[in-house]
């Protein structure tokens, strides 16, 4: 945690970001971010993001809930307790279809959920720094982390000329923390902050 | 360079008006930041009487007993099951608008879905309330739960289809919970941001979970989207599969048929579809969001409402054929003596009428697109799915195999009436607050299916229409992303 | 097997078991038995009878008694000395003194002098009377001219009554001494001459309270309790403690007398005959007062057992109503259709006889002359009788007559009229016939069983063929599920429907054995009844195609419904929380502390036989006050201290928003198994006439229609009537949808050459013209 320099840049059209954008990654510029309003189609890959595999966790999850529903119930009618319900077999494994099938999809829904909020750190009472307050409404923000090396001046000029607008630096933390949006402190500060 | 997914302009626009995604952030969270009308007021306060009367009504059975009710030891689910049944129904257009279609690709969805979601997370919990209050001991409700106890070996009743609908109800309340909810992330942070006093800044900042609009996040909300609508599609078909289990696994005649499942999902679809439109012919109206809830939208839920409402009419006679066919004479008597006539008749003709003649209807284009008419057979179809849940639930346990046990007419007693009526509290309650306090429209997406379906965006598509198949291809762009396709304009 | 033809006037429960059965007027009793005399060779003029029916069965009757001759008896119900003459001189003529009937063995009820009564109370309205003890009467009330008896009884200086309760009569005496409870009392008894029985006391007077006769004893000098008077008496009589203690435990002793210590007197027939002769036979609509089977002449009134005990004929509680035929319903605009079948509100008519007048609800019942209009007796008691009679019906006593020598209890030249009110009434019945449904039940004439004795069986055969082809086991082979074994005990019960009279013994026996709520009027108009066990009643055919009476196919059959304990069971399958599910003695179990009472087993019970605790009826609940001005007085009166205890000890009783249903008894069927482990033997179920267990439905049965056991037994009786001596009539309800039911039933056989049964009607409802041709073939054949 600590704080980080970066270099701000808005665009109002798709049209113009994306040719900004292949530009950036040209030059060599390291990108923070870039914060849309609605998922643009095709940002990722323009940005070199390497596919999600949060899909994979849903099936592990699912096959968690299959596994789990049919063990429990071919336990719990043929070892733990098994009874003579109405003269059907005990181990009655037609008449688990329904429950083991709504397991499995609890558990991958469930599952998928809980892991999309932790790798994507989201959760109540959860604050960042938002870039632009307009970021959720109708501005494309491009967020370019500032190293050691890079010339801030030079970096803004660049984003300027490749049609961004509101060209601005910034310093900010760059993680998460605790707190609320309608106050300004931390409601949980570690100490060692930089 | 602009990438956008090409439309044939033979589709209608789904935003009507020249928009910009600035205004339809303002068109929609508007509703959050104005003072709610007049309307609003008088509809919200009479949705909480109605709750407050249905409270009542439940504090009265579960202080004396279901002997307030009406049923009897022959008819042992009247108005209840009829009930949860139904809310259940209409429970289903919300996941099917969202899943089904969003894996059909139906980019019309994108202006109902929100509100279809909510109405169905607000249905099943009305739904909810039926299974659980029609408990004679409420209290033990948790015996269905399979959990560690000290008694013993003892555990819930797997094989018993009341078992499975724990299970398929609280998955569906809960998936299409999360589906919801997550799908709303975005759009709260929407007004998280543009929120002007401090409570509602710290409110949404609450619910908005610290959303940024990260593009890592968006890639991953956007593959979570369509995983969780992948497991909805079968999810929402077995839970009304479930429901009809209910019946269909007995042997009572009239429920004991195989054919319940598929008519059930039908029914359901039906059902839902007519009370989204109910919603949102509201909707658009109060709110002014005729601009994203089109004539097209409407015309587009009436096409699966007169399909669904035939499907429904196929398996009435399905119905009768078998019982026919099956040459049981349990059946037969329950279909053709006490059902289509008899004490209950009346209730058949009503299901008759309002589900499988008046629907036909729509067949007309012109029918179709108006509003008014949409409006009262968003209603009767709802009406007509009542009365078939009754027709199923009463008609069949009326007179089954031992005519000694026939029973007397069943009417509800107040307290059963109030208690449906409570659940209609719930739902507009909800239904009200969420309006107020909720984007009723998935901004994100309209935002997102704006620039190849707008109506001023279309136009500018023109362009692309007249060119020669040779340019067209030579401007296509290499990529290639799920099937759409992306064109490079200049 | 026997035959028996009833005449009646409206439909008894006798007169629904009979194997032919005709209706004259009341007024024609005399007539009737006169014609039979006649036809039987009886020296007298046959009177003139104009229902063709009626003679024809009259002839039939006649031939049938010709042919069986001194084995034949002929009773008659009525209250007129003269008709009771002339059923002696049938029953002369027949040979039947000394062989079906026995002079030894008088029947030593209904040993009032109603003469005696009028002339006691003309005397006491004179003033003659000067002091007047009453005990076990109540003439307030039942007296036909009750306002009579109550001036009377102001007259009397001293009137004393001897009474557990403050009923008409006693809150009308000058003193009131408080009897013991009959529960509380020594007593004896001799029903039948030669048949001693027994009363003693199972309880300490709970109130303070005198035996009867001990204030009689003191009155006469002796200082001695009655209880210890009784015991002298007896003791010196039995000679010895051993013998009295014995005839104590047992509570009876039989010394029947020698046979043949009376003779058959003519002396008065002729006066008999004349005045039959010359009776004009009543005009108008006849009113018959009769009393319920439940509550008899109304001296139990306040017993909400018997209060809430169907009607075996027409399935109502809780009232009194006038019972009318078909033809009389039509007359007053009354549709009997679905409508009058699923309404509990049923039309109110006024009744005139004479100078009494009536507003009562009407129930419109097959089997009545079509001129006759019935009310029971036993309703209508003062509101100080008790909280579960006060208010119940209307008084019919007023109805009664007086010939000068006897009550009468039909009146002639009544009338009736519709009016625009409605009552409601609680019956538990709503459907009469069992629409061709022999899946339910069966029953065959006897001519016909015997033309094809293995009918029945037969097609409990096809079943087999169609569902076991390979190893003929429809158990087994009928089946996805396995087959669970049953070592040990299998519970089994067996039902003769040709021995059961429908008079429900046994649904009261499960009331008070099992703790089955009392659930009130207002509770049974909404089909909430408690009871375990009920009668099923059906009138196979009784209206033809103009919907008018059709005597002539009417057959009642009853059926005693009961959870039938499927080894299939459908209820266990969808019971969420496994609150129901089956013994490995076949029991289908039900555990109230684990339901959560989703009545989801009662949907599914095919027999309609589960039972839902619609309140909490028996104060059972954690929820205080939860019953206070929700259920009838009746329901509460159960409840107090005083009535809680008739509760079964061994029996859980059931809190609100629990199913319940019949157990097989199965706390008696563990003090059984407990008591034969610690004799060290085994289980005895009745074979050899030993019986460790009888459920109590068994034990109250008259007719021995209920045999229960262990069907593992290969000796026990219910095994042994399936597999040998029944097979032929034995058949399970519902067999076809596999269920395996542990209750069979065995076919009713009805002693006629009429067609009894279903193939008929179901026939008869599809083609009614054919069906009109065969009766026309028969005819001429």
């Amino acid at each position: 945690m600590a704080l980080k320099k970066f270099v701000v840049g808005c665009f109002e059209d798709e049209k113009v970001l994306f040719p900004a954008v292949s530009k950036v990654r040209k030059a060599g510029y390291k990108f923070h971010d870039i914060y849309t309003p609605f998922p643009v189609h095709g940002l990722d890959k323009a940005m070199g993001l390497r596919d999600t595999s949060i899909h994979t966790a849903g099936f592990l999850f699912g096959m968690i809930g299959t596994t789990t529903a049919v063990t429990f119930m071919t336990w719990v009618f043929t070892k733990d307790w098994p009874v003579n319900i109405g003269g059907k077999p005990n181990f009655a494994l037609p008449a688990w279809i329904p429950i083991t099938f709504e397991m499995t999809v609890l558990c991958a829904a469930v599952g998928m959920v809980l892991t999309f909020c932790y790798i994507c750190q989201l959760a109540p009472f959860v604050k960042r720094h938002h870039f632009h307050p307009r970021a959720t409404d109708d501005l494309f923000v491009m967020v370019i982390e500032c190293g050691e090396k890079t010339n801030e001046e030079e970096l803004k000029s660049f984003l300027a000329n490749a049609g961004a607008q509101d060209v601005q630096t910034q310093v900010a933390e760059e993680g998460w923390w605790i707190g609320r949006y309608d106050q300004e402190q931390e409601l949980y500060k570690e100490p060692n902050i930089a | 360079m602009s990438v956008t997914k090409y439309e044939s302009q033979l589709r209608e626009p789904l935003v009507n008006g020249d928009k910009t995604y600035g205004q339809v952030t303002q068109d929609i969270v508007n509703t959050i930041e104005a003072k709610p009308t007049r309307l609003w007021y008088i509809g919200f306060y009479v949705s909480v009487a109605l709750l407050m009367f249905g409270v009542y009504s439940v504090y009265r059975e579960v202080t004396y007993g279901i002997g307030q009710w009406n049923v009897n030891r022959t008819i042992g689910w009247g108005w209840d099951i009829t009930n949860f049944v139904w809310w259940v129904g209409i429970g289903h257009a919300g996941t099917l608008i969202s899943a089904i279609l969003l894996l059909f690709r139906q980019g019309w969805r994108t202006g109902v879905n929100r509100a279809a979601e909510a109405m169905t997370i607000f249905a099943v919990m009305c739904a909810g309330q039926f299974p659980i209050f029609h408990m004679g001991r409420v209290w033990m409700a948790f015996f269905t739960l399979p959990y560690p106890n000290t008694r013993g070996p003892l555990w819930p009743n797997f094989n018993s289809p009341l078992l499975w609908d724990v299970f398929a109800i609280s998955t569906y309340f809960t998936v299409s919970l999360l589906f919801w909810y997550s799908g709303l992330l975005p759009d709260l942070a929407t007004v998280r941001d543009r929120a002007k006093t401090k409570l509602r800044k710290h409110l949404y900042g609450v619910a908005s979970f610290g959303w940024s609009g990260s593009t890592k996040h968006w890639q991953r909300h956007e593959s979570l989207s369509l995983v969780l609508a992948g497991l909805s599609t079968p999810l929402v078909l077995s839970v009304h599969t479930i429901v009809s289990f209910d019946f269909a696994t007995s042997v009572v005649p009239g429920w004991h048929t195989t054919i319940f499942p598929p008519y059930f999902v039908a029914g359901a679809i039906f059902s839902g579809f007519a009370m989204v439109q109910t919603l949102m012919l509201i909707l658009r109206k109060v709110m002014n969001l005729q601009d994203y809830i089109t004539l097209g939208h409407i015309e587009a839920m009436n096409k699966v409402i007169v399909l669904t409402g035939s499907i429904v009419g196929c398996a009435y006679l399905t119905e009768l054929f078998m019982a026919w066919y099956s040459q049981v004479p349990f059946e037969q008597d329950i279909f053709f003596k006490y059902r289509i006539a008899g004490p209950y008749g009346w209730s058949y003709w009503l299901m008759m009428t309002c589900n499988v003649i008046s629907p036909q209807l729509f067949w007309f284009r012109k029918l179709r697109r108006n509003v008014l008419f949409t409006f009262i057979m968003s209603i009767v179809v709802n009406i007509g799915m009542w009365f078939e849940r009754f027709v199923i639930i009463v008609s069949s346990l009326y007179r089954d195999y031992l005519p000694s046990s026939w029973s007397i007419y069943y009417r509800p007693t107040i307290w059963e009436v109030g208690f449906y009526l409570g659940t209609f509290g719930l739902f507009f309650t909800c239904f009200f607050l969420f309006s107020k306090y909720f984007p009723v429209i998935a901004i994100a997406e309209i935002k997102y299916v704006l620039k190849t379906t707008g109506e001023s965006y279309k136009n500018d598509m023109s362009t692309l229409e007249n060119k020669e198949v040779d340019e067209f291809v030579h401007e296509m762009h290499d990529h290639h992303e799920e099937g759409a396709v992306k064109v490079v304009h200049h | 097997m026997s035959k028996h033809i009833q005449f009646e006037s409206m439909l008894s429960l006798t007169g629904s078991n009979a194997d032919d059965r005709y209706v004259h007027r009341p007024s024609e009793a005399g007539a009737v038995a006169l014609a039979l005399y006649a036809a039987l060779g009886g020296a007298v003029a046959a009177p003139a009878l104009a229902d063709e029916r009626l003679k024809k069965g009259i002839a039939q009757a006649a031939a049938s008694l010709k042919a069986s001759g001194s084995a034949s008896v002929v009773v008659s119900g009525s209250n007129d000395a003269n008709v009771q003459l002339v059923v002696n001189a049938i029953n002369q003529l027949l040979g039947a003194y000394g062989n079906s009937i026995n002079w030894g063995a008088t029947l030593n009820t209904r040993q009032g002098d109603d003469a005696a009564m009028v002339q006691l109370v003309n005397e006491m309205n004179e003033g003659k009377i000067g002091a007047l003890l009453i005990h076990g009467v109540n003439p307030a009330y039942d007296y036909f001219e009750a306002k009579k008896f109550e001036s009377g009884l102001a007259k009397v200086a001293v009137s004393v009554s001897f009474n557990d309760r403050e009923d008409e009569t006693s809150v009308r005496c000058k003193f009131q001494i408080a009897d013991h409870h009959f529960l509380e009392s020594w007593g004896d008894a001799e029903p039948k001459s030669g048949y001693l029985s027994f009363i003693q006391p199972t309880i300490s007077p709970l109130f303070k309270t005198r035996a009867f006769q001990t204030s009689l004893l003191k009155w006469s000098g002796e200082n001695t309790s009655y209880g210890e008077y009784f015991k002298q008496y007896w003791l010196t009589k039995f000679g010895s403690q051993a013998a009295w203690d014995k005839a104590l435990q047992d509570g009876v002793v039989e010394t029947p007398a020698a046979a043949a210590a009376g003779s058959y007197n003519s002396a008065a027939l002729a006066g008999a005959v004349a005045a039959i002769a010359a009776a004009k036979p009543g005009t108008g609509k006849e009113v018959v007062v009769y009393t319920k089977i439940a509550l008899g002449s109304g001296k139990e009134a306040n017993n909400p057992w018997l209060q809430e005990m169907p009607d075996p004929i027409t399935k109502a509680t809780w009232d009194n109503y006038a019972i009318i035929s078909f033809a009389t319903a039509k007359d007053l605009g009354i549709a009997v259709d679905d409508n009058y079948e699923v309404e509990v509100a049923k039309p109110v008519i006024k009744l005139k006889v004479g100078q009494q007048e009536m507003t009562l609800p009407v129930l419109v019942i097959p089997g009545m002359h079509k001129d006759v209009v019935a009310v029971a007796l036993g309703y209508g008691r003062s509101e100080k009788t008790g909280k579960a009679a006060a208010g119940v019906g209307q008084n019919a006593y007023p109805l009664v007559g007086f010939n000068g020598q006897s009550f009468t209890y039909s009146v002639a030249g009544a009338s009736v009229e519709g009016t625009k009110e409605t009552f409601k009434l609680a019956y538990t019945q709503t459907h009469n016939q069992y629409e061709g449904r022999d899946e339910v039940v069966r029953e065959f004439s006897l001519k016909e069983f015997k033309a094809n004795p293995t009918a029945l069986k037969d097609e409990r055969h096809k079943l087999v063929e169609d569902y076991a082809p390979t190893t003929g086991d429809y158990r087994a082979e009928g089946t996805l599920y396995p087959n669970h074994p049953y070592p040990g005990a299998k519970w089994g019960m067996s039902i003769d429907l040709n021995s059961c009279i429908g008079c429900g013994a046994c649904t009261v026996a499960c009331t008070a054995e099992n703790n089955v709520a009392v659930v009130g009027k207002s509770e049974v108009l909404r089909a909430h009844e408690m009871h375990w066990l009920r009668i099923d009643r059906y009138f196979a055919t009784y209206r033809d195609d103009s919907g008018n009476d059709n005597l002539d196919d009417l057959n009642v059959v009853f059926m005693p419904m009961l959870c039938q304990h499927c080894d299939n069971a459908p209820c266990e399958n969808v019971c969420p929380v496994n609150a129901t599910n089956h013994s490995s003695e076949g029991l289908n179990q039900m555990t109230y502390n684990r339901c959560i009472g989703t009545r989801y087993c009662a949907n599914n019970c095919p027999y309609k036989v589960r039972r839902f605790n619609w309140a909490d009826y028996m104060g059972a609940d954690s929820f205080p006050d939860n019953q206070r001005g929700k259920l009838d007085d009746s329901v509460m009166m159960m409840n107090d201290d005083l009535t809680r205890m008739v509760l079964n000890p061994d029996v859980t009783v059931r809190s609100r928003g629990v199913i319940e249903k019949c157990s097989f008894c199965v706390q008696r069927l563990q003090e059984g198994k407990l008591k034969a482990k610690k004799e060290n033997r085994p289980l005895e179920t009745g074979a050899d006439g030993k019986w460790d267990i009888k459920t109590a439905c068994q034990q109250a049965c008259p007719t021995n229609a209920i045999v229960f056991g262990n069907v593992n037994d290969k000796n026990s009786p219910v095994s042994k009537i399936r597999n040998e001596e029944q097979t032929n009539r034995l058949f399970y309800s519902l067999e076809q949808i596999h269920v395996l039911p542990s209750v069979s039933y065995l076919a009713k056989i009805r002693n006629t050459d009429r067609h009894v049964g279903v193939a008929e009607a179901a026939h008869h409802e599809e083609a009614g013209a054919e069906h009109k041709e065969e009766k026309k073939a028969e005819a001429a054949h």
